[in-house]
Formats: C-alpha cells, structure tokens, sequence
C-alpha cells in the first residue's frame, strides 16, 4: 500500500487513528504492530511469514544477547542475527543479481530464482541489524515485550522507505509516548506537506521521465531535462515519504530522525552525503565504516574502507552493476575531495555546480535500466551520436514543465520554509496554515483520484 | 485562528470524505468518462493470498472516490493553470475546443492500416470504383495554433496516396474547417457537412446534397462529447443537429448484429452515454441502408470509422442501397459470409485518429 494512495489516505490510516487513539495506553503497541502487519500484507500476504519470522529472530536474539553473560555467547547470537538476516536479504533481493553476472561471465545459464522482492526489506533489516548490534555493545537494554519490538520493526509509517529509524533512538517512546494537539498539527502538517512534494512535485516530474523515454525525437536539451527532472523526481520523492513517514510518527506520538536537509544546497560531495537519506549514511558510518576503523588508518587502508562502504551503499539501493558504480563514483569523488583540498577554495558558485553536476549525472546512472542505456544517456547528454541540439518536442516539454522546474528549484531550497514560518508568525498564520494543509489535501486528492498512480522509487530498493 | 483549530477543520475535512467515502452507495457508472465503475470485491481467502483483492481494492476505492468529477476538475485546473501545463492527460484546450495531443504520425500503424486495406482491396474490390477520403481530426486545424505537438499529417496523407494507387483520393480538407467539428468531442458535426458531402459525390459522380433537401432538428438533450470528461474542465456543452428528409425518413436501417432493423436517426440511443450514437446506432460492425427513394439502383459500400456515422446519411440520396462496414469489429475474411461483392462503388472514409492508432483494424 501506497501513502499516496486513496486506499491508504481514505481507508487504512483514517481506520487506525481511530483504533488507535480509541485503544488505551496497553493496547497501543498492539494496534500499531496489528495495523502494520495488516499494511505489510496488504502488499505482499505471501511475504508476511518472512515479517513475522524477522520480528521473532531478533526479538529471540535480542534477548539473548542480554542474557548471554560471556562475551563469546553474545558474539555468537549477534553472528546468528547477522547471518540470517544478510541471508534472507541476500537471498530475496540479491541472489539473482549475482547468478546472472556469474552467468554472463562464465557463460553458463544457472537458474535465476526469480524471488518476488519483499517491499521495504532494505529498510527494516537494517533496522533490526541496528538493534542487535546496539544491544551486543551495551547502548541499549534488549526489549523484552515481542509486541513492543514488533511494532517497532513492522511500523508502518517508516516500514518501506525509512528513514531507517534505530531501536535505540525510539526505545523509550516505545514504552511511554505523548499524544497531544501539538504533536497532531505538526504531523498533520509535516505529512500534507511530503504528500504535496511526492504527488504535486514528484509525480509530476516522473511523467516527464517517463514521456522523454517515450519520444521519437531525442535532444542534447532533452537529455538534460530528463537529467535534472529524474534528480528532482527522486528527491522530492524521497523526502516527501520521509516527511510522511515523520509526519505520521509524530501523530502517534514518535520522534523520528530527520532523514533529508536540502542536499541539493551542498557545497561538497560529502556534505552532499551529511544531508541526503542521512539515516542511511549514518548507519554506514556507524555500524560498517568505524568498525573497519574508519580515517585513523594507514591511507590504504582508508581507500578500502572507502570503497567498501560506497559499494555497499550502491549495492543497498539496489542489484545491479549501475547501482554498484553508482556507489563507487561517490568513492572517488570523496576520495578526490580528500586528496585536492583546494576544490574548497573555489568560489561558492562553482562548488555548487560541481556538486550540482557530479549529482544530476549520478542519477542519470542510477536511474538506467541497464549499463547500455546508461551509456546512451550519457552519450545523449554531450551530444554524440549527432543528437540535435533541441527540437519542436523538446521545447513543447520545455514550455510544459517550466513552471514545474521552477517550482522544483525553489522547493528544494528552504525558502519556502522560511516563507511559512514567517507567514506562521504574523497574525493571519492559523487562516494561511488552514488553506495550505487543506488546499494540498484536496489537490493531491484530485491528483490520485485523476489516476496519478506511481509506485514509489524507493520501493524496489 | 489558533493552529490548533486549522489542523481540527483539516481534520474534519478529511474525516468527512473518509465518511462519504465509506458510506455513500457505489455508483455503477461514470457519465464523464463513459466507463462502468469498479465495484467492492469480494474477499475470498484465495483473492486475499494472491493479492487480487486488494488490486481490485484500490480501483474500487479510486473509482467510488466521493466527488470524483469534482476532484478531477479540481486536478485539471491545477495541472493547467498553476503548474502551466500545456496539456492534461494529453487533452488540450484552444479558443473554446477541446482535443486530443495527436503526436507524433505512427508510420509503423499507418502501414498496418494500408497493409489491412490492400487485402481488403485485393479479396473483395478489383472489379469496383474505390474512393478513399481521410477525416482530419480537430488538431489538424488547431493543433500548431494553439503551440501543441502535431503529428505531420502531411506526410499521412502522401503516405495514403502512395500505399492505396487503386483509389481515388479525395481531399476533404478543401472544405472542413475547424468549426465544423464539435467543441468537447471529436467528431465533427453533421449541419456543417453538407459542403463535404457534396465533394465526395462529385468524386462518385452523384447527385451532391442540397442544403433545401433537409430540415436540421436539435436534440433538446445537450452534446457531452468525449473530451468533456477526459478534459474534466468547465466547457459549455454542445448541441446535436440532425439533417433529416423525407428520403431519410423512408430510409431503413438493418444491423446485421441484431437483426433489427431501424432508423438512420435512432432516437432509442437518445438515452445513450454518448449521445452521437443516435446517428445509425453508434458502432456497428455491418449495417445496410435501404433506399426505396433512390433515383439509381446503384449500391455503395463505406468502409467506415465513426466519422461516417453522420457522413453517410448525406450521401445517400442516388444509392439504393449502402452497407456500411466497420473493420474494427468484424474481420475481413468473413465479410464474402455476409455481403455479394459486385463492383459496387466503395468509399473509405477513415480519420486519422484511427490511422494513427489501427491496431484495431482487423
């Protein structure tokens, strides 16, 4: 089920938050985890079993881990967490990915296995790998009541696309929590605003992608709007489920962390990485990139854990070699940044361009069916091939989407924000605040009503 | 206002139509779109574990929306007039008329169409007189006015000319203008067709429709045409005329896939979803028209799309006979099962919209 879908705005969430704010304080977490295996199955009934199995074995290793009282018991129950769930994660989303490349370079044909994708298993195997390997170093004390922890691995709000929210960061939430008028405004608010982004904005530059795919008369120019729509499609996307997935936290009482802070801003590649997916680049660092001893290694080493983590990161987006070079193109230019530290020193326009640029051509790669078409595109944007360098079809496109661009670049600066939080101050704030969150409700519902029906991107990672 | 009382009224909003859309009774039928609606499935365990239930769900729960025209338009308005759009669910708006982004000339389609005709031709119609005539649909006319993608229909054309030699070409764009066709829909209307009528007979060498011949009659029910529900925007709506004669009137109509016979203006269909089906019922695969008035005892056989439903009423005047065939909806080998062909005189009268997308043509 889709956040921005009428079954999940009208049926399933309007449902809950009457269950839920009906239930007493003992039977909240059982709503919640209830309701999230309902919205798990929706999507995916046959997989609901694998859910069900995942809550268990870390709830089981959880608490073994807590009893263990030698090191080496602890140890072993963390590497039996570990090892099954990389191997479901292995096997569901990445087994085929490497049979295919072992086929293609050996030239055998072993059979694909053909597994359906369990939605949102990047996302909450991380989470609950998070939560054994917290447990395992202390942070935090094992969470003793199934129910409690399932709701947390299974919440529906942040199941499928994150933000990776780790135990320890709701523990306490998960045993006591505040509902109140002001945590429903601002939920309400946060999630009406990532609706609008993902409905209004996102979609909306998706139909362009996908009507550049479509067309007979390919342009240097078009090539370039598909590049930059494609950039602002996923982030829009992307954020705007987050805010989603926040907003919905806070009505229920949670605090999740932020997960995007205006990454298109970034004066670097790293900086980029410290504002976008943030829980994501976060956990990395946390639980891959210090454990293999992070910068306070020899310089060799360095590059390899580099290398390590960012392949890691491209093969987590998804199984393809697009996403692994995808992973290892941010390598090089963190490793670039390191190396040439006067690319600091250049004026601030052109290390946003740099950034800007290097980012809008990464997507181009990831979002490439195959490595062939990603070569195509690329060739496309610098005019090989003898492309023209714009056509009749391309300025229609242009024309059509100008005020979307120009809504999209706005969008992904604070001022809006900025602009509503001023507004928010003067004495017609609660009027103006009503017309936007009601206004985006009814548009984005005329917008799924009018069939503008997207899975979200993330879903396939 | 406090924030808290914005984000109650919001609240309230959105409990609202959560409750008329739990509540209200499911409607079968959309006007707008001229489409049954999706209905509530049933749960069956089997649905439920192959997840063809909830699939159903979500069309049921998109269909039954509460105020879907309304939302719809609501998303019309936004996408034209805030985000500038030019065109929505390629249906655009110029000086009052709406109308499908035909883009770009499908050569590959075209060619099924000539490859389907050229056997057509070969099978049945080497002994007969062929005239081939396309209709230009609206954005022939508006497309390139109103800074839309316009297919070349130029190059149709030459391509029609080049891939049917046998036929004599007849160009109706000498006399159609764009107000000939209706505002919301994409058929053309019939009072203004007189002028195209008459140049189709001077090709066929018969006697051309005089407008003192008939007496035009509105319907008093307003014209939605299919642009109106796709374009989901406020327009006024159209009127329907009928050309009708004592010729017409004496005039029957058989439809081989009933076996009844009826008017060429079938006032049953005055009730229809699409009110353009009172011209010779609407789409019919085979229907034959009987002339008992008719000053020859020549017969025409219209190879036809729904263009030719309003067309072919005034071209009947010297015919005492004219079948009219759909080859969207009965296949060609089968036609020698219900017509004698002969060296009757043959019209194909095919718009381009049906041209550029022929798959249909069987």
């Amino acid at each position: 089920m889709l956040f921005s879908s009428i079954s999940f705005l009208y049926y399933f969430l309007p449902g809950v938050l009457l269950v839920y704010f009906l239930m007493p304080w003992k039977g909240k977490n059982a709503v919640l985890l209830l309701a999230s295996l309902i919205f798990y199955g929706w999507g995916e009934p046959k997989l609901l079993g694998l859910m069900v199995f995942t809550i268990l074995l870390f709830y089981g290793c959880g608490l073994a881990i807590g009893k263990a009282r030698k090191q080496k018991f602890k140890r072993l129950w963390l590497i039996v967490s570990v090892a099954i769930s990389l191997l479901l994660l292995g096997l569901f989303k990445y087994a085929d990915f490497f049979i295919g490349s072992f086929n293609a370079a050996t030239g055998l044909s072993v059979p694909l296995l053909k597994l359906a994708l369990p939605v949102g298993i990047s996302f909450y195997t991380f989470q609950c790998l998070s939560y054994t390997i917290d447990v395992y170093r202390g942070s935090v004390a094992p969470q003793k009541n199934v129910i409690s922890f399932g709701a947390y691995v299974s919440l529906f709000p942040q199941l499928i696309a994150g933000p990776i929210v780790r135990y320890v960061d709701v523990a306490r939430e998960l045993e006591s929590r505040t509902h109140c008028w002001e945590n429903f405004r601002l939920g309400l608010r946060r999630f009406l605003v990532g609706l609008g982004k993902k409905v209004i904005l996102a979609d909306n530059f998706a139909l362009l992608a996908k009507l550049f795919r479509e067309n007979g008369e390919p342009s240097v120019l078009f090539y370039w709007m598909y590049a930059v729509a494609f950039t602002l499609n996923i982030y829009f996307d992307f954020s705007g489920y987050s805010d989603m997935a926040i907003g919905m936290g806070r009505i229920l009482g949670f605090h999740f962390i932020e997960n995007f802070n205006y990454p298109y801003l970034s004066k670097s590649v790293a900086e980029f990485w410290r504002r976008w997916h943030m829980s994501l680049g976060s956990w990395f660092r946390d639980y891959v990139y210090i454990p293999l001893g992070g910068n306070r290694v020899k310089p060799a080493r360095w590059v390899f854990n580099i290398l390590v983590v960012w392949m890691l990161t491209g093969l987590w987006h998804g199984a393809a070699w697009n996403f692994v070079l995808w992973g290892l193109l941010f390598a090089f230019l963190l490793l670039l940044e390191r190396v040439l530290p006067g690319l600091k020193k250049m004026p601030g326009a052109l290390q946003h361009g740099y950034v800007l640029l290097a980012v809008v051509l990464s997507f181009v790669l990831f979002n490439a069916e195959s490595m062939t078409q990603a070569g195509q595109d690329f060739a496309g944007l610098f005019g090989l091939g003898g492309l023209p360098l714009v056509t009749t079809e391309t300025l229609y496109y242009l024309r059509s989407f100008a005020l979307l661009f120009l809504a999209g670049f706005v969008g992904a600066t604070p001022v809006v924000k900025q602009c509503a939080q001023r507004i928010s101050l003067t004495r017609a704030g609660g009027v103006l605040e009503l017309l936007l969150m009601a206004g985006l409700l009814l548009v984005c519902t005329a917008y799924l009503v009018d069939g503008s029906f997207s899975p979200f991107l993330y879903f396939r990672f | 206002m406090k924030k808290s009382v914005s984000a109650i009224l919001v609240a309230a909003l959105w409990l609202v139509l959560t409750a008329m859309a739990w509540f209200l009774p499911a409607r079968e039928t959309s006007v707008a779109e001229r489409r049954p609606l999706a209905q509530m499935p049933q749960a069956d365990v089997k649905d439920v574990l192959n997840g063809s239930f909830m699939d159903e769900f979500e069309d049921y729960a998109l269909d039954q929306f509460p105020l879907r025209d309304s939302f719809r338009q609501i998303k019309s308005l936004f996408h034209y007039y805030v985000l500038g759009q030019k065109d929505n669910n390629g249906i655009y708006l110029y000086q009052g008329y709406a109308a499908k982004q035909e883009y770009p000339l499908k050569e590959a389609s075209v060619s099924h169409a000539l490859e389907r005709f050229q056997y057509l031709y070969e099978k049945y119609l080497t002994e007969s007189d062929v005239y081939m005539a396309v209709v230009p649909d609206k954005g022939y006319y508006l497309a390139e006015q109103a800074g839309q993608l316009s297919m070349d229909y130029e190059r149709l054309f030459s391509l029609m000319e080049e891939g049917m030699p046998w036929a004599t070409h007849i160009d109706l764009t000498q006399s159609l203008t764009l107000e000939d066709y209706y505002r919301t829909d994409t058929h053309w209307r019939q009072e203004c067709l007189l002028d195209t009528a008459a140049l189709v007979c001077q090709a066929m060498g018969v006697t051309s429709p005089q407008e003192s011949d008939y007496v035009p009659i509105t319907l008093s029910r307003p014209f939605y045409g299919v642009y109106y529900g796709q374009a989901a925007l406020p327009m006024e709506p159209d009127s329907i005329q009928l050309m009708t004669s004592d010729l017409l009137d004496n005039c029957t109509v058989y439809d081989y896939e009933t076996g009844k016979t009826s008017a060429v203006y079938n006032l049953d269909k005055l009730d229809s979803p699409d009110l353009y089906d009172v011209f010779l019922s609407g789409a019919r695969s085979l229907l034959t028209i009987e002339n008992t008035q008719a000053a020859t005892d020549r017969e025409l056989i219209v190879f036809r799309d729904s263009f030719g439903s309003s067309l072919v009423p005034l071209l009947v005047q010297d015919y005492a006979k004219v079948t009219l065939v759909d080859i969207r909806y009965v296949r060609i080998d089968l036609l020698d099962q219900f017509l004698d062909f002969h060296g009757q005189d043959v019209l194909m009268l095919y718009s381009t919209l049906v041209l550029n997308s022929s798959s249909t043509i069987r």
